[in-house]
């Protein structure tokens, strides 16, 4: 865009009819058009009508609203940082702000709130704890990498299972936690899940590596890194971190380091999303309306209306809708973490780095349908098919996240 | 200690049957036949009837169910008359079994799975359904699963149990929230604010315990370590690891209060000098878990200078059964050991607790 146009200041002057979309009455879904409009305008490079419409979704969103309002106002946020080519700088100090105002509080807070709400993460814990169990049974040493996003949220089921195993003693268990968490966080988390594990009579010796930059995330999977010992059984526990190994050939990497350290399993958990290369506007736009869509709404309908966690969940969609629609990245840039792949897409990865599936029992299985009770209805738990392996999680008939589980070959 | 004679004469009518199929080993015992007990009255465990006749039955008999068959139609029948009922269909005549011409003499069954603690005579059964019962449990498979919660037990009553309350049990935790659904409630436990408080919490109680019970016999001692691992003398030190690990590193770092933290129990507490009236109530209660291994007991390791008779026992295995190590405790110093008694009580109940401090649960592990 050449000349910013003259700034607008009625909708008359937009010659814009906005009254059925103001209505009161819950009107029907609305932000989707809008915002490919937006899209399509961007593509197009019709500055004059990209101005209009980024005038009426000013209008309409609101972060406080409805899923429409909020999900219209996190696009607004992203494409108009795209449209003031300011998304990159937007994006690293947003993230910059994240990670100084976390607290061990506030993380619990948010992490147990949401799972209260909705299984999206206890979904891959209790995948992944399943398939950690399963591959681990009868080991009296283990030791866990975990390199994830969710403070350690999944470990007290499963340290409470191992401990209630009632035909063997509870093993020794090291937790690696690889995280780029704030260092404070992170080891207030690990002195709890200490006097936890003592709790249930499991010895546990927790430590923690931070998280090296997003390409060189295989360096944390180094065996003198990990500092490995004789005759513990390893296991890497991949939530959410797949994606954050750097983009591309970076994600190979350390894939291949991780089959390197020879684990008796390998969980991964990752959202069900395509975000692609940075390249291609409309292919990624459409599929974070879908994606970022479900996710809106799954959390209008989990959460209380008013809800200082769900806001923050939204606000976090913000940062990487930016990330997604407006930056440049490449280069693995850090914003890189944002470009999730499909399950099917993760398979042939897997494969490609020399991992083959581990098959999960019916009853870890049974165990995710009971967990899925326990929540609202609108979840339901979906075997892939075909060439993809795992399982996925569905809001409302849709995949949103995918579990599977590895052992190199 | 005299045994009364605790033979059910029920069970005896399943005898011949048994006899056909089983491998006996007895020993042979020249009871008196004293009149049948008002109550039955259960034995220690550990210590069984030195006098009862131990029957090993196989797993087929253990597994049957309907043992008694229609000779006509094949029918099978879990008890004798209800078969006779049915052959009345069949217009046969009544034929009830004979219970057999021996005297009642005490019989104690064992568990065939070898690696199983109750194939040792000594820990032997003495109740015939109780033996089925814990066969199918612990050896058996589990066919019958939860709906909602997706356990699974191999014995169709334990399960109709557990399905009666599973969803309706709440789960409180320390910092008073409370939870319906045990997952959730597990991970708040963990980064509880509660939890860390616990810790604190006990260590104070158990310094002001000590402090203000020194009027002990002479033969205790109290020896403060490091300022913060306060040992005392024997009678403190019996609990039992929960897991029954032997968690030398974790308790080495002089951390006696992480393990009191999981034995404190919200009810039924006991107390550490039998009368203490501490603010904190009880602190050393112990735990018996739903596991109930009884294999392993403490970390020796961690308490150097307790029960320096029973430490360097020689006949102390690490297999040695925990009921077998108390009793031990009992003869080393019963007396100046108060709760003891109460010790005993609490194995003899039968009851096992939940860890976590939920509450009481029946002694095998389905419960939720």
């Amino acid at each position: 865009m050449q000349n910013p146009p003259p700034p607008i200041t009625s909708a008359r002057q937009l010659d814009l009819d906005l009254d059925p979309l103001l209505s009161v009455e819950p009107a029907k879904p609305w932000a989707a058009d809008l915002l490919r409009d937006c899209a399509r305008a961007f593509a197009d490079k019709d500055s004059a009508n990209l101005h209009r419409l980024l005038w009426m979704l000013n209008e309409l969103a609101s972060p406080y609203g409805d899923c429409e309002q909020r999900l219209a106002y996190a696009f607004l946020q992203a494409l108009f940082c795209r449209a003031t080519a300011s998304g990159d700088h937007c994006y690293s100090t947003s993230l910059a702000v994240a990670e100084r105002a976390v607290s061990f509080a506030s993380a619990r807070r948010l992490a147990l709130k949401f799972q209260e709400a909705a299984p999206w993460s206890t979904f891959g814990h209790v995948a992944a704890n399943g398939a950690l169990l399963q591959a681990l049974d009868g080991e009296p040493a283990l030791h866990i990498v975990d390199v994830s996003d969710t403070f350690c949220t999944q470990w007290p089921t499963l340290l409470e299972a191992l401990a209630s195993r009632a035909d063997a003693d509870a093993p020794r268990v090291r937790l690696t936690v690889v995280s780029s968490t704030a260092a404070g966080v992170v080891a207030e988390i690990g002195a709890r899940i200490e006097k936890f594990a003592r709790l249930m009579g499991v010895p546990l010796e927790f430590r923690a590596i931070a998280a090296p930059a997003l390409p060189r995330l295989a360096d944390a999977l180094r065996p003198e890194k990990l500092e490995l010992r004789e005759g513990e059984a390893v296991a890497v526990n991949c939530v959410g971190a797949l994606r954050r190994a750097g983009c591309g050939d970076s994600r190979d990497s350390f894939l291949r380091a991780a089959a390197a350290l020879r684990p008796r399993v390998l969980t991964v958990v990752e959202d069900e999303a395509d975000f692609g290369a940075a390249g291609e506007f409309m292919e990624s736009f459409e599929e974070c309306l879908r994606f970022y869509g479900s996710y809106f709404e799954m959390l209008e309908e989990s959460f209380p209306a008013t809800c200082n966690e769900r806001l923050a969940l939204e606000r976090e969609c913000f940062r990487s809708l930016v990330g997604l629609l407006a930056c440049e990245g490449g280069a693995d840039a850090v914003v890189d973490g944002e470009r999730r792949e499909r399950g099917r897409q993760w398979c042939r990865r897997l494969e490609r780095c020399g991992f083959e599936t581990f098959g999960i029992s019916d009853d870890v299985i049974d165990d995710l349908k009971a967990l899925l009770k326990r929540y609202r209805p609108g979840w339901s738990l979906l075997p892939a098919e075909g060439e993809t392996s795992g399982m996925y999680l569905t809001w409302k008939e849709n995949p949103v996240v995918w579990a599977c589980a590895w052992k190199p070959k | 200690m005299q045994f009364q004679n605790l033979f059910n004469f029920k069970n005896a009518k399943e005898d011949p049957q048994m006899s056909a199929t089983e491998a006996i080993s007895k020993t042979f015992s020249h009871s008196c036949n004293p009149p049948p007990p008002p109550k039955k009255k259960r034995n220690l465990p550990g210590t069984p009837d030195p006098e009862a006749e131990v029957i090993a039955l196989s797993p087929r008999t253990l597994l049957a169910s309907n043992r008694f068959v229609c000779e006509i139609c094949g029918k099978g029948f879990q008890r004798d008359q209800n078969l006779q009922l049915h052959r009345r269909g069949h217009n046969l005549p009544w034929k009830l079994r004979q219970r057999g011409s021996k005297e009642s003499r005490k019989r104690v069954y064992v568990c065939p799975e070898p690696a199983c603690v109750h194939h040792n005579p000594s820990r032997a059964l003495g109740d015939l359904t109780g033996i089925k019962k814990h066969f199918c449990r612990k050896h058996g498979e589990k066919r019958w699963k939860c709906d909602k919660c997706a356990k699974k037990y191999a014995v169709l009553s334990d399960w109709k149990a557990h399905v009666k309350t599973c969803g309706s049990r709440e789960y409180r935790c320390d910092c008073g929230t409370l939870f319906s659904r045990r997952d959730s409630f597990i991970t708040h436990r963990a980064f509880c604010d509660a939890l860390a408080e616990e810790t604190a919490r006990v260590s104070a109680a158990v310094f002001n315990n000590i402090t203000s019970n020194m009027d002990l016999k002479p033969t205790s001692f109290i020896n403060v370590n490091n300022g913060d691992q306060v040992i005392v003398e024997q009678q403190q030190v019996k609990q039992r690891e929960s897991r029954g690990v032997n968690t030398n590193s974790a308790f080495n770092n002089g951390d006696l209060y992480g393990s009191c933290s999981n034995l404190q129990q919200p009810e039924g507490q006991l107390s550490w000098a039998g009368n203490s009236t501490n603010n904190h109530g009880d602190i050393f209660s112990l735990s018996t878990t739903r596991t109930v291994k009884g294999e392993n007991v403490f970390a020796h390791g961690s308490f150097p200078s307790l029960f320096s008779s029973l430490e360097h026992n020689p006949t102390l295995g690490s297999d040695t059964s925990a009921t077998a190590l108390l009793q031990k405790a009992a003869q080393v110093g019963a007396s100046t050991i108060p709760f003891l008694g109460s010790l005993f009580k609490e194995e003899l109940g039968g009851e096992t607790r939940d860890f976590l401090g939920v509450g009481m649960h029946p002694s095998f592990s389905g419960w939720l």
